[in-house]
């Protein structure tokens, strides 16, 4: 990843865009591990026969491990985590195993030391067989209040030329 | 019909540390204590969605039947979710998370079946009694086919 570029709160307009960070491409273990952490064991999204039985041509992602990636690409552009005061998600289309999963966000305004942006992450890839679907379309489309320190600098991931690969996968976690 | 439904949340370390593996987290003020304390936290954080573990304590089927209300999970789509932070979890404290249902409403749909919407609300305290965060799970349960 490209090192955070330092900015301050001055710096910081409107219109701003903040990168784009690409997830993926997203896996059944993936998947696994986030039913794991989280406990949503909902088998739509790990038995192929059930994913089938409900119409569905196989398993997809519970929506809110993409929007843990987007959460993720978030907290990246703003020094952490610990500088979210609101983080709003809106489901749009399914994330399928095998899909890329784009994040980007736009500074909408700035008030005070709070910063309001509005975020997307878009599923990108060719998505499962039987289903014909866009090479790339909006999986989530959301909305993030930051609270900057004061007086501190913001760092932020720069120009929409910046384009964090990140496989998340098995052997990364397990390096870890 | 229960107005509310209680429950708790450990935030183990051990957790918190899945929990951000799985959303490919490498930031270390989410694995580690001295990362943390140099971030100027009390200690290891949870990341933005963690309080997402609360079906661990309440999982789907028992908070309905604990707040009275029913829903067909064969028909139910996660909708939107929204957080609201006063502060992150650290790890090694238990909240106190209170549930309630703030929005229940049958729309027509476009197709002319029905659709609801049903927004669950958690807010998490901690161990003082402060608000810690609040979590929005709003889920649609789309309507029977009208043709079927």
């Amino acid at each position: 990843m490209s090192e955070p570029r330092m900015v301050t709160l001055a710096e910081v307009h409107p219109g701003q865009e903040l990168g784009e960070v690409v997830f993926g491409p997203l896996t059944r273990d993936d998947i696994k591990r986030y039913a794991d952490a989280s406990g949503d064991h909902n088998p739509i999204h790990q038995d192929e026969d059930y994913a089938r039985a409900t119409g569905a041509p196989t398993v997809f992602a519970m929506g809110m491990l993409p929007a843990g990636y987007l959460a993720h690409a978030l907290s990246d552009w703003f020094g952490g985590p610990q500088h979210l005061r609101r983080y709003k998600v809106r489901f749009t289309t399914r994330v399928w195993p095998g899909d890329e999963l784009a994040c980007t966000g736009r500074i909408e305004s700035v008030d005070g030391n709070v910063v309001r942006v509005s975020l997307a992450a878009a599923r990108r890839g060719p998505g499962p067989e039987g289903l014909s679907l866009p090479a790339e379309e909006l999986a989530i489309a959301g909305e993030a209040e930051i609270e900057v320190p004061e007086g501190g600098p913001v760092p932020f991931a720069g120009t929409p030329a910046d384009v964090v690969e990140r496989r998340i996968g098995g052997d990364d976690a397990a390096r870890r | 019909m229960a107005e509310s439904v209680r429950f708790e949340v450990p935030v183990t370390a051990e957790e918190v540390r899945a929990f951000a593996r799985a959303v490919g987290e490498d930031n270390p003020v989410l694995y580690d204590d001295l990362a943390a304390r140099h971030s100027g936290l009390p200690g290891i954080v949870a990341p933005p969605t963690f309080t997402m573990t609360q079906v661990k304590a309440m999982p789907p089927g028992e908070r309905e039947r604990a707040l009275g209300i029913e829903v067909d999970y064969g028909r139910i789509l996660h909708g939107e979710q929204e957080f609201v932070y006063r502060r992150l979890p650290v790890a090694g404290e238990t909240l106190s998370a209170e549930m309630r249902v703030v929005k229940d409403e049958t729309k027509q749909g476009r197709r002319g079946g029905t659709m609801r919407v049903i927004t669950f609300e958690t807010v998490f305290t901690d161990a003082g009694g402060d608000e810690v965060l609040t979590a929005y799970a709003t889920m649609i349960e789309t309507g029977k086919d009208p043709g079927a």
